[in-house]
């Protein structure tokens, strides 16, 4: 309980961060999911959110998406409340998330899905489109260069044309965050972007998202991958059976005794 | 009071009927998550054999009744192992539904080509004398039908909840991966589900039979009926399937008994269209239901055919000269009218392929724009003299008016649910069509349409309307080529594939399926009223539910989401029959047939075909290595059905 407080102390409201979430709670039936859960997201920053299984990481970020609606709490995206909001407007305001199981578009190739991420910032005008005029193709083209060069970015130019649900697992989960970073996202959304990538995928992830950080992008990522966040994160949000149960610098989490007990102490929790 | 009485009794045979066909629905909907559309054919089949065998042959009746429904679950579980099963690995949900749509229009093609169009009387089993109860009398044959549909129901209750193979479906229902690891055959589950609904349509329909009048295409009526019965239902619930089936069968007789016959359909569909409002998933909510919004998530999507940069601007060219040295190669007017009517059906194909090769949104009903757009064009020409110009923006009007009300339907509902909206929906305008005799002329159709004219400049022969109709479509193909290749396209495919991820980079996904669906009942309405003005006539069955289902078949045939497949699928529909006159009989049989196959064997139509072959016939001097490349896509489009 001493150590939620001081997690809650720490996170005293930033009036400056991209993201703050206050007092977030969630039941499912009965079940209390996430209990009064308040964090921010810095800019210039790689906040990742940690925890064992079930903890509620996934749960947190599809309530600030807003695709589960919150019992409780406050979710502020630059300084805007963002209760209510509908997925897609969220998305236009810059919040640009991807999702644990690699959603690439099927039936498009892995150049089509990166221009499909430019959506939010193309002016759309339908008679020039139609018409296919200068402008419309000035801006096409100037699209299909941002996206060959989103795809240099991640060694996947060789396979621009390729069907994306033919590449393998890792080449669509680094497709899946250029084709978020196409977005020009005012904060990007990572879940799991680490699941089921080998060590050398991991590590092309890791060179990416530094990349991100060095172009200034805010990152709010959850990750079971201890060593991708220690490695990435700039700030780390320890979460357990729903609630903040440390939080700080990776140096300092990786010496936090609540974080140790909640990854390895798990024998003297009851089974879940 | 006794007339109410009487009503209602007629009103629960037409109901039991109804129920054992959504039974049918509900039976194959859980065991398989698809839908199957052809029970209404099975069911007319076993009529037609049973009339076959029992009147025309001279069979005792309790001989050939039992022949005719033996032999049509033979029929059934045949096309079933060849068509069907193989369809669930490979296809989502929504395009196994126009398969099984594809099947129902082979196999009233099949009753065409066999029975003829002329309807037949089947006698009662047990005579014609009526059972008197005081003043009422039930006609014998009712309480066969009653026995017919308890024995059913019952006997499908014990196989489902007593025996081992009724744990087998169950198990395919509830989760079909985990029941495959356990050692169930699933493939031959879903074929067992599809034989037995085919056994109960089959002794529905030979029950049924001497109630009504038989033709070839009254299967169509019982399939839709069922499926309405379904879903007002529960689609996943077996008594939902009978409380929908009686309670449609009641509303339907009493309809006809105190408003107008003309109108039973209409009131039927309006109820399931208020029932989809309020209530999607019907009535009696299952307890292990299947949902369809996560069932479509991860469904399979094929590659469209696309021709590379190279060889686009030579085929276009080659292409438009040959279009346009068509009128003056063919000389004959009944060859060049086919043309110029598969030219017209490619204005509506084009706003289908947006709605359903890019948005992936099923539509059954797109007739029925053409529909209203036909009849107010021709009701404004002939009445009002309206130039057709005006006369056909009016048409799109009026449908952009009703499109926008049956939106608020469709825009929350996807997969199957949608599918049945816009079918209720075309069937709703057959209805009218055929109900406001004033505005339409009713089922003997609206005549005397001008001709179409601009300014004065009149186009009646078919040659000047190949013409207006040639320019009309190369400026709408240009014009959506533009629109599908920029973001425009590229939101919606998007949205077909997956609409959370959409919306999740700000796609709107509402405001482009509500686009997609406009430029395709604006295209409709145009084609309707093009058709219109160049047969100077129009008749319900020229725009009905029929011709839906055929520009779906046009559609695949042709080849989706590329624009320009649907002209193959119209040509070769409209030309074949056309050229090959003493085969015009089976043109049904053959549509079905042909969209059944390209599902199977054609998944990107002729358009991909030939593209394909283009391909190898550009790179076949230079080296194998596209080739390979080229075959190794083709080998990648048979994705495995998602679970």
């Amino acid at each position: 309980m001493t150590a939620m407080t001081s997690a809650q102390a720490i996170a005293a409201p930033g009036g400056d961060a991209v993201l703050s979430v206050r007092h977030l709670s969630k039941s499912f039936g009965g079940l209390r999911a996430i209990s009064d859960v308040t964090f921010d997201a810095a800019p210039n920053q790689v906040t990742a959110m940690i925890g064992p299984n079930g903890a509620g990481k996934t749960t947190v970020f599809n309530l600030v998406t807003n695709i589960l609606s919150k019992d409780a709490g406050q979710i502020l995206f630059q300084g805007r409340d963002l209760a209510a909001m509908p997925a897609v407007k969220i998305a236009d305001m810059g919040l640009i998330r991807t999702f644990q199981s690699a959603r690439v578009f099927p039936g498009m190739t892995a150049i089509e899905n990166v221009m499909v991420g430019a959506h939010r910032l193309a002016p759309h005008s339908g008679a020039s489109e139609m018409l296919w005029l200068p402008r419309a193709r000035n801006e096409e083209h100037r699209m299909l260069h941002r996206a060959e060069e989103m795809l240099e970015l991640v060694g996947l130019a060789p396979f621009r044309d390729t069907h994306a649900t033919e590449l393998p697992m890792g080449a669509q989960k680094l497709l899946e965050v250029v084709r978020a970073l196409m977005a020009q996202p005012k904060l990007l959304c990572l879940d799991e972007p680490a699941a089921g990538l080998n060590d050398t995928e991991t590590q092309e992830l890791a060179n990416l998202l530094r990349a991100i950080r060095t172009l200034g992008i805010p990152v709010l990522i959850v990750e079971h991958n201890m060593s991708l966040v220690m490695n990435v994160a700039d700030h780390v949000v320890v979460i357990d059976s729903g609630a903040i149960i440390a939080e700080g610098t990776p140096a300092a989490i990786q010496k936090n005794g609540r974080v140790i007990e909640a990854y390895l102490g798990r024998e003297n929790h009851a089974a879940p | 009071m006794l007339e109410f009485l009487q009503i209602c009794i007629g009103g629960l045979v037409v109901g039991s009927i109804y129920a054992a066909i959504a039974l049918g629905f509900s039976l194959v909907y859980r065991v398989t998550g698809a839908i199957n559309l052809s029970q209404g054919g099975f069911a007319i089949i076993a009529a037609m054999i049973g009339y076959t065998l029992g009147v025309a042959w001279g069979w005792p009746l309790w001989v050939a009744i039992p022949s005719a429904v033996a032999a049509t679950v033979a029929i059934a579980m045949a096309l079933g192992a060849f068509t069907f099963v193989p369809a669930l690995e490979r296809l989502s949900n929504a395009n196994v539904l126009m398969l099984t749509a594809g099947l129902l229009t082979m196999i009233e093609g099949f009753a065409l080509v066999v029975w003829g169009s002329q309807p037949y009387a089947m006698p009662p089993f047990s005579g014609e004398a009526p059972l008197t109860f005081g003043p009422i009398r039930v006609p014998t044959q009712a309480f066969w039908v009653f026995a017919a549909t308890a024995v059913c129901i019952t006997a499908l209750w014990l196989l489902i909840a007593k025996t081992k193979l009724g744990k087998g479906l169950r198990a395919c229902a509830e989760n079909p991966t985990a029941a495959s690891l356990m050692g169930i055959n699933v493939p031959r589950m879903m074929l067992l589900s599809f034989g037995l609904a085919t056994l109960i349509a089959a002794i529905a329909g030979v029950t049924v039979a001497p109630t009504t009048s038989l033709q070839f295409d009254t299967g169509r009526l019982f399939t839709i009926s069922g499926f309405v019965a379904a879903a007002i239902g529960g689609i996943a619930s077996f008594p939902g399937a009978i409380i929908g089936g009686l309670f449609l069968g009641l509303a339907t007789q009493l309809a006809t008994a105190y408003i107008s016959s003309l109108f039973s359909t209409a009131i039927a569909l309006l109820i399931l269209l208020a029932v989809l409002i309020w209530r999607p998933s019907g009535f009696v909510q299952a307890r292990v239901g299947k949902r369809q919004d996560t069932r479509d998530e991860v469904k399979a999507v094929g590659h469209a055919a696309k021709l590379p940069p190279g060889l686009a601007w030579p085929f276009a060219a080659l292409a438009l000269l040959t279009a346009g040295l068509v009128p003056l190669v063919v000389t004959d007017n009944g060859i060049l009218s086919g043309f110029v009517i598969a030219g017209i059906l490619f204005m509506t194909l084009m706003g289908l392929d947006v709605l359903m090769g890019y948005a992936g949104q099923v539509s059954l009903g797109q007739a029925g724009f053409m529909a209203i757009g036909g009849y107010t064009s021709g009701y404004l020409s002939i009445n009002y003299e309206t130039a057709p110009v005006l006369a056909i923006l009016a048409g799109i009007g009026v449908s952009l008016g009703c499109a926008l009300v049956l939106s608020v339907v469709t825009l929350r509902l996807r997969g199957l649910y949608l599918a049945l909206a816009t079918l209720a929906f075309g069937l709703l305008v057959d209805s009218c069509a055929v109900g406001f005799l004033d505005i339409t002329g009713g089922p003997s159709g609206l005549v005397g349409i001008p001709s179409f004219s601009v300014a004065g400049f009149e186009f009646a022969t078919p040659r000047a309307m190949y013409y207006v109709v040639f320019a009309l479509d190369a400026v709408i193909l240009l014009g959506l080529t533009g629109a599908m290749r920029s973001g425009f396209g590229r939101a919606l495919k998007a949205i077909r594939s997956d609409q959370m991820a959409a919306a999740a980079l700000g796609i709107n996904t509402v405001r482009y399926k509500l686009a997609a669906f406009m430029i395709s009942v604006t295209l409709a309405s145009l084609s309707g009223s093009m058709y219109a003005f160049f047969f100077n006539f129009l008749s319900p069955e020229m725009v009905g539910t029929g011709r839906s289902l055929e520009l779906v078949a046009m559609l695949i045939v042709g080849g989706e989401s590329t624009l320009l497949g649907g002209m193959f699928g119209a040509l070769l529909l409209t030309l074949l029959p056309t050229l090959f006159q003493p085969l015009a009989i089976y043109k049904t049989f053959a549509s079905g047939a042909l969209l059944v196959a390209s599902f199977l064997y054609l998944p990107q139509g002729l358009y991909g075909a030939i593209v394909q072959m283009a391909i190898r016939l550009a790179r076949s001097p230079r080296g194998t290595v596209r080739e390979a490349a080229a075959s190794k896509e083709r080998g990648s489009q048979t994705s495995a059905r998602a679970l």
